[in-house]
């Protein structure tokens, strides 16, 4: 269906009444192609902006451009194929996207995973928190211009990606998720390993703090840019640190039961009351911070015994339908999945992912921004490509 | 805020409890005043553990929302989204195909002589349903809400009136499976090429590469040297 | 150069230039999914550094671009980019296509959206596979491509897939005895051009 540029604006207009846009002259306005290959976007996302000198108008984003069809996949997958295609959804955050699918499914049935599992779950979804969060923490810095923080990021990623390499073989999409448990335990010696790692991650924490933090630069490009009330961000299912930079405080891993062992560690939920790019990549930093803290305590704490329970080797999850949704890097992520009680895959899995309705508050964001604002709001708002287009 | 650990309630502890679902005191009452308030529109609905789905008739379906949102404090968008509740006979062959027949098992069909599959959570049945996920974020519940489109023209109205955000989960929708959301103002692609034709999550939908070549595709087995015959004796 | 159109150039020249070529790649990376992250570990970290094998990433565009790195899936929906940004390169370029899905459709073989294989759209040289390749995979692709441009013949990689402009250099030779000379394979565009125009004895416009 094709829309004329009219229709297109009114529409638009129809849903931003709050922005304000000033127009000074009457000038031909002139049609601006983000992307979809952009130094800016984290991969291919294409935004088209209709400006006024450098006052956007509208900006209507086209994604789609990483579209696989996961939900179609994994119908034609077995329950046990499945993990290796979705900790592919989230290419940063990779375990986390495998446990609300393992979690759905063991609900559906009816088996828990031992404790030692579900605390070693934990620690490994933290670090994939760490790993997905520090990459946005340089990144950030690159979108804004300074160049430096990606490289201290990518270094300190390395030792995660290491420690997650040793456990699993592979650096990210681990696919060590298994209906029942784990698929193996741990090597010998990695927890202090992982130990002496997370206070690296701290110490990287500080590092971006006087790097970037108190920097004038970033605070002007950042303090007051994009500000999402909280109604609006209710409205169109912002999460994760998006939200919670809004001033609601909510947090999954805190207000919903979960088998997981987040319980088990003292740690809190950091919110923010501004709303604006500064307010998210500070809560995110503090979010590290956390994450390495959990870490740290759930080594300690770490309870011995059996990482997978009894499991046939043929699965036949019986029919019903369950939601899980979990605090993932970049949100909430979670997973309707409907079984048909048959011998192959889920029938239907509804795979709710956090990036696609953090992008869609964009047509209403970008409404009376200017250009460079955009590429700060873009990387504040944090998204990954396969969270949006699955 | 501090954390404060969550209660588990007996819900994670299932394996142990054989008869029924345990009891959700929450979630009744939420049902309880959610009947009181939607009357005739809510058809059915079903407590599961950690959630509560209900189905209501399409004609309400913004009616509910709006009633959902303002009265009840779901102000919390999730997502929205539908379900193809044709059997496809695809998946099935497959799996024998490959695997052979599982002996001592049931066969994989379930009996059913329906053409969709039956048995549903909150009932209903047709082919098409939209499903919505709402979230209280005050009393920190959530619910699943359901309606069973015609089956011939699916449609249902829109939402964005009542959530911003349901504008790219409808187009998305009827991407995929063709829904039609009434008053909606621009029903475009989102994920698929504008020449795309077809709705791939229709189960109907065949992904042409598995009907050429099914999975596993093509397997070489070549005999390992020396082992050659134990693997004839275990064969 | 005119003696690399005209099909005239020694071994030891040959040998300097592809050197030089092959010391001086100027990287565009299109980073699709997942692979980009190791690519970018591998272009942008400083324990994979890129730059020590004479490799440099960033260019400002795709115009100013000798090789570019594909990296991960490939949408029939992105085809279309792809294919526009890879005849902005100027020849001689070179394609990585780096992991499984750039090679051939990798995990997601059976989909709708996926094109199985960016070779569908642009010639591969190199294909990496992994899922993702480390990146240390990705610097031994690029030091196989390196070998690949050291071993290339110039005139056959200079003239290649530019016949037309090869016949208007040609055209203004000053002697057409020497083009009729070197390796016959260089001879062949410069020969059909120039026959089909009958302008083979003419005297140069110099």
């Amino acid at each position: 269906m094709t829309l004329t540029e009219q229709q297109q604006v009114s529409y638009i207009a129809s849903q931003a009444a709050e922005a304000r846009v000033r127009f000074e002259l009457e000038t031909e306005g002139m049609t601006l192609n983000i992307g979809p290959q952009h130094p800016a976007t984290h991969g291919t996302l294409r935004i088209v902006c209709r400006l006024d000198g450098e006052q956007v108008v509208w900006a209507d984003p086209v994604c789609g451009y990483m579209h696989r069809g996961y939900e179609k996949l994994v119908e034609a997958r077995k329950y046990q194929q499945v993990t290796t295609l979705i900790n592919r959804i989230d290419w940063l955050g990779h375990f986390a996207n495998e446990v609300p699918f393992i979690l759905a499914v063991e609900r559906l049935y009816e088996v828990e995973a031992p404790e030692r599992a579900q605390w070693l779950r934990t620690i490994f979804f933290e670090m994939a928190r760490i790993a997905n969060i520090t990459l946005f923490l340089g990144d950030m810095g690159v979108q804004l211009g300074a160049i430096t923080p990606v490289f201290y990021a990518f270094r300190d990623r390395e030792h995660v990606l290491n420690l997650m390499e040793a456990v699993t073989g592979g650096r990210f999409h681990p696919n060590f998720d298994r209906v029942g448990g784990l698929k193996d335990d741990l090597p010998k010696g990695w927890g202090d390993e992982t130990k002496a790692v997370m206070r690296k991650v701290e110490e990287f924490c500080d590092q971006m703090e006087n790097l970037l933090v108190g920097n004038e630069i970033f605070e002007k490009r950042t303090r007051g840019i994009g500000v999402v009330p909280q109604k609006v961000a209710l409205e169109y299912g912002l999460s994760g640190a998006n939200l919670r930079s809004t001033g609601v405080d909510w947090d999954i891993r805190r207000d919903e039961p979960s088998p997981l062992a987040w319980k088990h560690a003292d740690w809190k939920v950091i919110t923010h009351t501004a709303g604006d790019s500064f307010a998210r990549y500070w809560v995110r930093l503090q979010e590290t911070r956390e994450a390495a803290k959990i870490v740290t305590q759930l080594i300690d704490g770490l309870p011995s015994g059996p990482i997978m329970a009894k499991m046939p080797a043929r699965l036949r999850v019986p029919k019903g339908e369950a939601w899980v949704h979990t605090e993932n890097p970049l949100g909430e992520m979670g997973y309707y999945v409907v079984s048909d009680g048959g011998p192959s895959g889920p029938f239907r899995c509804k795979i709710r992912t956090p990036s696609f309705n953090n992008i869609s508050i964009l047509p209403w964001l970008l409404r009376g921004t200017y250009v460079p604002d955009v590429v700060a709001i873009l990387a504040s708002l944090y998204f990954i490509l396969g969270d949006i287009d699955r | 805020m501090s954390d404060t650990p969550s209660d588990a309630p007996a819900e994670t502890e299932e394996a142990a409890q054989p008869a029924g679902p345990p009891p959700d005191p929450e979630r009744e009452a939420l049902l309880e005043a959610l009947r009181a308030d939607l009357g005739d529109a809510l058809l059915d609905a079903q407590i599961i553990p950690e959630d509560l789905v209900i189905r209501v008739d399409r004609t309400a379906w913004r009616r509910v929302a709006e009633t959902l949102k303002i009265r009840h404090g779901f102000e919390y968008f999730c997502f929205l989204s539908g379900i193809d509740w044709l059997k496809s006979p695809e998946l099935e062959t497959r799996y024998e195909q490959v695997y052979g027949a599982i002996e001592g098992e049931e066969a994989a069909s379930d009996g059913d002589p329906s053409p969709f599959l039956g048995d549903r959570v909150g009932g209903g049945d047709g082919r098409f349903t939209v499903f919505l996920r709402l979230q209280n974020l005050r009393t920190k519940l959530g619910i699943t809400v359901k309606a069973d489109l015609d089956d011939a023209n699916p449609a249902v109205e829109t939402l964005i009136a009542v959530f911003r955000g349901a504008d790219w989960h409808e187009r998305e929708t009827w991407e995929m499976f063709g829904f039609d959301f009434t008053g909606h103002p621009a029903l475009r692609h989102i994920y698929l090429p504008t020449e795309f034709e077809g709705f791939p999550l229709r189960k109907d939908f065949p992904l042409l590469a598995r009907a050429v070549k099914p999975w596993p595709g093509l397997v070489d087995k070549e005999p390992i040297p020396g082992e050659d015959e134990e693997e004839e004796a275990n064969a | 150069m005119g003696l690399v159109e005209k099909g005239w150039v020694p071994k030891p020249l040959t040998k300097v230039l592809n050197t030089a070529r092959k010391y001086s790649l100027w990287v565009y990376q299109w980073g699709l999914a997942c692979c980009a992250i190791e690519m970018g570990a591998a272009f942008g970290s400083p324990r994979y550094d890129v730059m020590r094998l004479g490799v440099i990433p960033f260019p400002a565009s795709a115009r100013q671009a000798d090789l570019v790195v594909i990296s991960g899936t490939v949408t029939d929906k992105m085809a279309v980019p792809i294919r526009r940004l890879y005849e902005q390169m100027p020849e001689p370029k070179y394609v990585i296509s780096m992991g499984s899905c750039a090679n051939c459709g990798g995990p997601y073989w059976d989909s709708y959206s996926v094109t199985k294989g960016v070779d569908q759209l642009i010639p591969v040289d190199v294909y990496v596979p992994g899922c993702p390749p480390r990146p240390e995979a990705l610097l031994e692709g690029i030091v196989l491509l390196q070998k690949m441009i050291q071993g290339e013949d110039m005139v056959d990689r200079w003239t290649k897939g530019d016949e037309q402009g090869v016949a208007q250099l040609t055209a203004r030779e000053p002697n057409p005895g020497r083009a009729t000379g070197g390796s016959a394979k260089s001879n062949e565009p410069v020969v059909v051009g120039a026959a089909s125009r009958g302008e083979r004895n003419q005297s140069p416009v110099r």
